[in-house]
């Protein structure tokens, strides 16, 4: 057969030009979260750990009030600085992505978003700290309006600047990505609409926000991702008082309880695993890009 | 009542985009139940029109009348003018069932459900897209988006609805299968379209009436015969493309041109002099022929065979282009030969001359 000569010829190209790719991420994706898998069974005693194979550190997480705790916090935190994203996120994007008519403009305003990347992240970080702290700026702003008597405390060093800073740092990500669908959407869709006899609410409803879904789907994941992950933000703005399982994490690392550490390490995973997932299924991504 | 009610009424309709003057002092009215086509070339403010009629834009002066109502400052969805965008503009992620009911389900109205399914249904029909009710727009070709297009408009049972540029995304074929489809479908509905073109053969052969659009100004309207055998300026001539066009100096009933001077029996008021002579009645002769008028010596460049009849390309002495169309009815044109000089003649009656000195 004279055809399949090429195919199997191009099949052969083929796998050759993955295999780097395979080999990278066999190497450095696949092997480490096996190893993580198998580390999260071994035998954790206080100063050393030996591969004996038992399921301690599991059933330790499970019943440690702390630990679940971690996960629910990490759950709460996730949902509420998602939803706040999109909230804050989308009506920015909507007016950078759709309302601006230039596209200069609009491409400039995007890197006014982008612009306080420019800055470390501990920075962005830390800077909330004299914002929300009891004399920090908006405690004084308040009291020279005396709109307060007394500063306000939970605001620094709480779960709300935790998800403050969060926000914050992260909005840009949900941003970029709806913007983005949204300055794909030919205009004379929207106008066909309102010839139809829609009004703006209708338009959006059944036009504009349904094109921009995959936007959101994609960054709904970015945000997901990093935020389920976190740990510097809730270090540096929750004075210890919230505990995420990316703090978690870092502890059991840092006093060497790597078995424990395994175990979150495998439950976050999972947990990002089924959200991607989850986000996913509400779009088909494939045909948008 | 012996005069038919119009549908739309332009009174001194302006739009200027910065420097430029998209519309400039257009006064147009039109009747109901007609199929009106919009001639223009490109940057003639063809669209900038039909948008401002349908409420995409406002004009900065004058007033537009719509069944005898004041529309000018009524927004796009309140006005019940259908609009086919040239891109056809379907919402992507709807099936052509949802497409099409779409006005229906979001408009001004509330219409029940069950009605929605009829007119749908009526409409599918209608336009001929029956088992495709399901797919996305992504799954059908260009003359189908074409008719989901105008489904979705017309399901709306405007009074006017205006085409912009309707046929461009189409090739050849579909076009000329879709003139005598939008033709049809529009006699079957009461309404009028209003179709918005740049290609001449379309607009003649599509309009009721033909309204010829330069720089922002209606510079002729008229039914398709009376803009071909008589345009108004040597500009509708021109955009007709059915003319060689000379140009050369009117005086005392003579145009003196390249061709010599022929006899003016009258002639159109023009910012110009300009002698137009159609494709059709130019014809071409070997020296020493006799000639029925004006002699004007050329050069054969090349000619191209229609089926019907067979157009021949000349140049003139100062590179002026010169087209001879024979109609094959009147038997087997000449054989000419690629570089050879010939007589191109007319019989002047059938000439169209424009001039500034003739009454106005």
């Amino acid at each position: 057969m004279s055809t399949t000569a090429p195919s199997t010829e191009r099949n052969g190209y083929t796998s050759w030009l993955l295999a780097p790719g395979v080999f990278w991420m066999i190497l450095f994706l696949v092997a480490p979260i096996m190893m993580i898998v198998y580390v999260s069974f071994w035998t954790q005693t206080t100063f050393a750990i030996n591969s004996t194979l038992t399921l301690d550190s599991w059933k330790n997480f499970f019943s440690s009030e702390a630990y679940v705790g971690a996960l629910w916090t990490t759950l709460r935190l996730w949902l509420i600085v998602l939803a706040l994203t999109f909230i804050i996120g989308y009506p920015a994007a909507l007016f950078v992505g759709l309302l601006v008519k230039s596209k200069t403009v609009s491409t400039v305003l995007l890197v006014l978003c982008v612009i306080p990347f420019w800055t470390s992240f501990l920075i962005r970080v830390l800077a909330w700290r004299p914002m929300l702290g009891k004399e920090g700026a908006i405690n004084i702003i308040l009291q020279e309006l005396g709109l307060i008597d007394s500063p306000i405390e939970v605001l620094l060093f709480s779960e709300l600047s935790v998800i403050i800073g969060m926000t914050q740092i992260y909005v840009v990500f949900m941003v970029g990505p709806i913007a983005f669908m949204l300055g794909r959407i030919d205009r004379n869709i929207i106008e066909a609409a309102r010839d139809l006899g829609a009004g703006f609410g209708r338009i959006f409803w059944k036009i504009i926000f349904p094109l921009s879904l995959p936007g959101v789907v994609v960054g709904a994941i970015f945000v997901s991702v990093m935020v389920l992950g976190e740990f510097a933000t809730s270090g540096a703005l929750s004075g210890r008082k919230v505990n995420l399982l990316g703090n978690i994490i870092v502890t059991q690392v840092g006093s060497l309880k790597w078995a424990m550490a395994s175990v979150v390490g495998v439950i976050l995973t999972i947990l990002l695993g089924i959200v991607v997932a989850g986000f996913l299924r509400i779009v088909d991504l494939k045909s948008e890009l | 009542m012996g005069h038919t009610e119009s549908i739309f009424r332009l009174d001194n309709v302006s739009r200027q985009f910065g420097e430029l003057i998209a519309l400039n002092d257009i006064s147009f009215e039109a009747a109901q139940n007609e199929y009106i086509s919009l001639l223009g070339p490109s940057g003639s403010g063809k669209t900038t029109l039909l948008r401002v009629m349908a409420g995409f834009e406002k004009p900065d002066t004058g007033r537009i009348h719509f069944l005898g109502q004041d529309i000018t400052d009524l927004p796009a969805h309140k006005r019940g003018i259908g609009f086919v965008f040239q891109n056809f503009a379907l919402f992507p992620h709807l099936s052509v069932f949802e497409n099409i009911a779409f006005g229906l389900r979001n408009g001004i109205e509330d219409v029940a459900g069950t009605e929605i399914d009829t007119r749908v249904r009526d409409m599918v029909g209608l336009v001929g897209l029956e088992g495709l009710e399901d797919r996305v727009p992504d799954q059908i070709s260009g003359g189908q988006k074409q008719r989901v297009a105008l489904a979705r408009t017309l399901v709306m049972q405007p009074k006017l609805v205006l085409l912009d540029e309707p046929l461009g995304a189409l090739d050849a074929n579909l076009r000329s299968r879709m003139q005598t489809e939008l033709r049809h479908i529009r006699e079957r509905l009461d309404v009028t379209f209003l179709h918005v073109t740049g290609s001449e053969t379309e607009a003649l052969a599509m309009g009721d009436t033909v309204a010829v659009l330069d720089q922002g100004r209606i510079i002729q309207s008229g039914t398709p015969e009376q803009i071909h055998d008589t345009p108004a300026s040597s500009d509708v001539a021109l955009f007709l493309n059915r003319f060689n066009l000379f140009d050369g100096t009117l005086s005392d009933n003579t145009f003196r041109g390249p061709f010599g001077s022929a006899p003016v029996q009258n002639a159109r008021h023009n910012d110009t002099d300009v002698y137009a002579i159609r494709y059709d009645r130019t014809k071409a002769f070997r020296k020493g022929d006799a000639l029925p008028g004006p002699a004007l010596p050329a050069r054969y460049l090349a000619s191209e065979y229609l089926g019907s009849s067979v157009i021949s390309f000349f140049e003139t002495a100062d590179h002026k282009q010169v087209e001879v169309d024979h109609h094959l009815s009147f038997g087997d044109p000449g054989e000419y030969e690629v570089g050879q000089d010939y007589i191109l003649s007319w019989d002047p009656e059938h000439a169209i001359v424009f001039g500034r000195e003739a009454a106005a």
